[in-house]
């Protein structure tokens, strides 16, 4: 079955013809020149024209352009000296990137983009200094991928800043950085990250291709273009991870991934990215290997548990009353003795209302929101129980179920596994566990169908590799996890010359 | 010789996932009561006819494979044709898609009496068959790497039944299976004749071959996946001998679902609703998979892309299913199908491989010959 997706991926964009503005020169008088900018970007308020006398012009955006170095190596060069041509203007500004552009077009992007442009009237240049300076928020502690153990510093909105980031922990030169630019009207520089000689040439490409490939307007989170250069952008299941943790995105490139950064957004994209890999937490990496290993095992009995708890409850009292045994049967009977309404209604109620705290909770101020989380858990769960709405039991079911669906690591897996419990617990109610089984068939395949940048999505258990999965849902000693994963396929097979476990003390 | 299948990479898959095709394949509903129909010849040997079946699926397994690496990389339908011409060959395939179809048919629709007799004696069949077919065509659209990967998880997963079959241990005697060999050689032989409709479904071999990497490793994950499903029917029937009496035994229909319904956990008891609903799990593989067969031979016979196919297969199988309603039928069908099945799994590929060898001396001979010409 094949939908036609909003955006076609393989189809190459139509070549354009360049238009003729992007042809017209710069004017020889610094007036002329002034007026032909003011036409091109609507003369805006914040545009400053500042002339130095004899015959110097400067342009450029208000607060796009680091004041200081405007005027300790701009003004300050200017003011004291004369200047004939613009070359020898270029050579006396000390500033690291500096231009000269004879065409209009391609001066007013740099300018839009935080450069300052300089005119020597009677020539028919322009000298573009790029002394950008761009707002954005000090790093802090990742706020959604938190961690005892760890390093606290998460991305922030700066693209520039991230990647120093990155390099600070990869001091290597073979990290490839590539710009690219997408939005024809945001123009967000996208950066595209990978070592070479460890990522998969075939799958940095396929990656390129598609963020090329993609005629959007704007880009203004990178959630949105994971969400585009998935490879099934209508599943449920996110196929590639975002992570605001550099950390983690630095782990995920040395496995010979591929990142990507997008200009204003604070977090990173990850892929390919296998079902499993939602799962696990760079802390994890952090921990001794038996408590890694049982905090993925809790996780996922948790994933299982949020998804399945409620519906198993509903089915059972629906219409298997058999299966409950009978010293259980009691309590049971008594906590839902006063519940007029049938299952699967009291428990998509009690479902909507943890539902609604969590949004309520996530859209308001935090100081409100956990007062709203305390307060209206404790007030409507015992409120709903002593007007006889719900059940006690169902009550812990829900919450648990909850509290469950909290702990996956990734924000993104955690809202689908919030999401898929209601059309099962809907299953559930009206065909019992038949209902349920359909639903877990049906996901089964829908996993097993879905391919994360064309690699397997459940890997390592399907395609069966004995040996990743010692890093899967369990996580053995670093010595037995030398091998990066086959998902990425790798050029470069081993991360380190595997030792002996225990070596022989000396 | 015939023209070998050309397939990417990508389209094939490992030689030890055949184990859990094999082993997928057979193991469905027939396992819910082969009891009972194994106990009706062959009395407390039963075991042994179940042994005896498992030992000539590896023979004719050893065959098949035989025959199929004389053919390098091809399928049944290639071979038949190669050997027996454009039209009996295609008469052949034809009839080979019918095989499938009634296999699957019989599957589906002893699957949907399962849940009718056990938890929803009012739930529609019609509803049944369709949820079942949606979800069956779900898993075929995606390839056949899905419905391997379906194969696999389906063992994987209900791995943990299987240990299930301690709880009725405790309830056992041995001194059910004494005397050994009590019966006599001939009841013992039906009642191995009679597991036919249990332990087929490695007949996919015939068809997934030429999708196989590496042929030459094709033999052990095989056997072994053979073996366990002989070893599984082989503990399911003893443990069945030693718990029920004589005269129960024969009266249980679904003797293993029977065997689970006293499994009782400190959450959960009456196991066996779990089981039944659980088994659509287990069913998924030999139902995508003999879907998946009939599909290879289809496109050989007519231009037919997957899609209409598969909705053309559904459709009948839906209809098929809502005809036939009573135990009676369905007992009947399950017999017939058992027995076109004996000649079709077990008889055919020893006298394809027969023929086969035979064409392959003539020709050579005859090459021999037109070279010293």
């Amino acid at each position: 079955m094949k939908f036609k997706l909003p955006f076609n991926k393989k189809q190459s964009a139509p070549i354009k013809e360049a238009p003729k503005e992007n042809l017209v020169r710069v004017a020889h008088e610094t007036d002329h020149f002034i007026q032909s900018i003011k036409n091109a970007t609507n003369n805006p308020a914040d545009l400053i024209i500042k002339t130095l006398p004899p015959n110097i012009a400067l342009i450029y955006i208000d607060k796009l352009v680091d004041d200081q170095s405007l005027n300790n190596d701009i003004i300050a060069n200017l003011q004291n000296n004369l200047y004939e041509t613009p070359e020898s203007l270029k050579v006396a500004l000390s500033i690291s990137e500096v231009n000269i552009s004879s065409l209009l077009k391609e001066t007013i992007d740099t300018m839009v983009n935080g450069s300052v442009v300089i005119h020597v009237d009677g020539y028919p240049q322009a000298i573009v200094a790029n002394i950008a300076s761009r707002e954005s928020r000090a790093l802090s502690a990742p706020e959604n991928e938190s961690q005892v153990i760890g390093t606290q510093v998460g991305f922030n909105e700066s693209l520039s800043t991230n990647i120093s980031l990155i390099r600070r922990y990869i001091v290597n030169p073979d990290l490839c950085n590539e710009k690219l630019k997408i939005g024809s009207r945001t123009n967000t520089s996208v950066s595209l990250l990978y070592m070479h000689g460890i990522a998969n040439d075939q799958m940095v490409n396929t990656l390129r291709q598609r963020i090329t490939d993609l005629t959007i307007d704007e880009l203004l989170d990178s959630a949105v273009l994971a969400e585009m250069i998935d490879d099934n952008s209508l599943s449920v299941f996110p196929q590639m991870l975002l992570t605001e943790r550099p950390d983690r995105f630095c782990d995920a490139i040395l496995d010979g991934k591929v990142g990507v950064i997008v200009d204003g957004s604070s977090m990173a994209i990850v892929c390919p990215q296998s079902f499993t890999e939602f799962f696990q937490s760079q802390e994890d990496q952090n921990l001794r290997w038996q408590i890694a290993t049982f905090v993925r095992l809790l996780r996922l009995t948790a994933f299982f548990l949020s998804v399945y708890l409620t519906p198993f409850y509903v089915a059972a009292l629906t219409f298997h009353y058999e299966v409950i045994p009978q010293a259980f049967l009691v309590p049971l009977s008594e906590s839902r003795a006063l519940v007029p309404f049938p299952p699967i209604f009291e428990a998509l109620l009690l479902e909507f209302i943890i539902e609604l705290l969590r949004e309520a909770g996530a859209r308001l101020p935090t100081k409100i929101g956990q007062t709203i989380g305390i307060v209206g858990g404790i007030v409507i769960g015992t409120a709903a129980v002593q007007a006889g709405i719900t059940s006690n039991i169902l009550l812990i079911i829900i919450a648990l179920s909850a509290l469950a669906s909290f702990t996956s690591p990734s924000y993104m897996m955690g809202n689908v596994i919030r999401l898929i419990r209601f059309p099962i617990i809907i299953l559930a109610g009206f065909w019992g566990f038949y209902g349920i089984m359909l639903a877990f068939c049906f996901i089964l395949i829908h996993l097993l169908r879905q391919s994360s940048l064309g690699a397997p999505y459940l890997s390592p258990f399907y395609p069966p590799r004995l040996k990743e999965m010692r890093d899967s849902i369990i996580r053995m000693p670093i010595p037995l996890t030398a091998k990066r994963p086959a998902l990425t396929r790798p050029e470069d097979n081993n991360k380190f010359e595997p030792e002996p476990v225990k070596p022989e003390k000396s | 010789m015939a023209k070998p299948i050309q397939l990417s990479p990508k389209e094939m898959i490992n030689a030890y996932l055949l184990f859990f095709v094999v082993h997928g394949a057979q193991i469905g509903v027939g396992i819910q009561g082969f009891q009972r129909i194994i106990y009706q010849d062959a009395r407390h040997d039963a075991w042994i006819s179940v042994l005896l079946a498992g030992i000539a699926t590896h023979i004719v397994t050893f065959c098949m494979i035989k025959t199929l690496e004389i053919y390098g990389s091809n399928d049944l339908y290639g071979i038949q044709i190669n050997i027996f011409g454009k039209w009996i060959g295609n008469f052949l395939n034809a009839m080979y898609i019918l095989y499938c179809f009634v296999a699957f048919f019989s599957v589906l629709r002893n699957y949907i009496e399962v849940i009718q007799a056990w938890i929803f004696p009012s739930i529609g069949t019609w509803f049944l068959s369709a949820t079942l077919l949606i979800i069956i065509i779900y898993a075929f659209t995606g390839g056949l790497r899905v419905i391997v990967g379906v194969s696999f998880f389906s063992i994987i997963l209900s791995l943990w039944i299987f240990p299930m079959l301690a709880f009725p241990m405790k309830y056992s005697t041995a001194a059910s299976l004494l005397p050994i060999l009590e019966n006599d050689f001939r009841s013992i032989l039906k009642g191995a004749h009679s597991m036919t409709f249990t332990i087929i479904g490695f007949e996919i071999l015939n068809i997934i071959y030429p999708f196989v990497k590496d042929k030459k490793n094709v033999r052990k994950p095989v056997h072994l996946a053979l073996l366990a499903t002989t070893f599984i029917y082989l503990s399911v029937m003893m443990v069945s001998i030693t718990y029920y009496s004589e005269g129960k035994l024969l009266k249980t229909i679904w003797a293993t679902l029977t065997l689970f319904s006293f499994i009782s956990f400190p959450f959960m008891e009456r196991f066996e609703f779990v089981a039944v609903c659980f088994w659509m799990l287990i069913i998924l593989p030999n139902l995508c998979f003999y879907l998946w067969a009939a599909y290879r031979g289809a496109i050989r016979l007519v231009n037919i892309s997957g899609t209409t196919f598969v909705w053309l297969f559904s459709f009948f199988a839906f209809i098929g299913t809502i005809l036939i309603q009573t135990r009676t039928q369905i007992n009947t069908i399950n017999t017939v199908f058992g027995q076109v099945a004996f000649y079709v799994v077990f008889v055919y590929p020893i006298l394809l491989w027969l023929i086969a060898q035979l064409k392959k001396n003539f020709t050579a001979k005859k090459v021999k010959n037109n070279e010293q010409a």
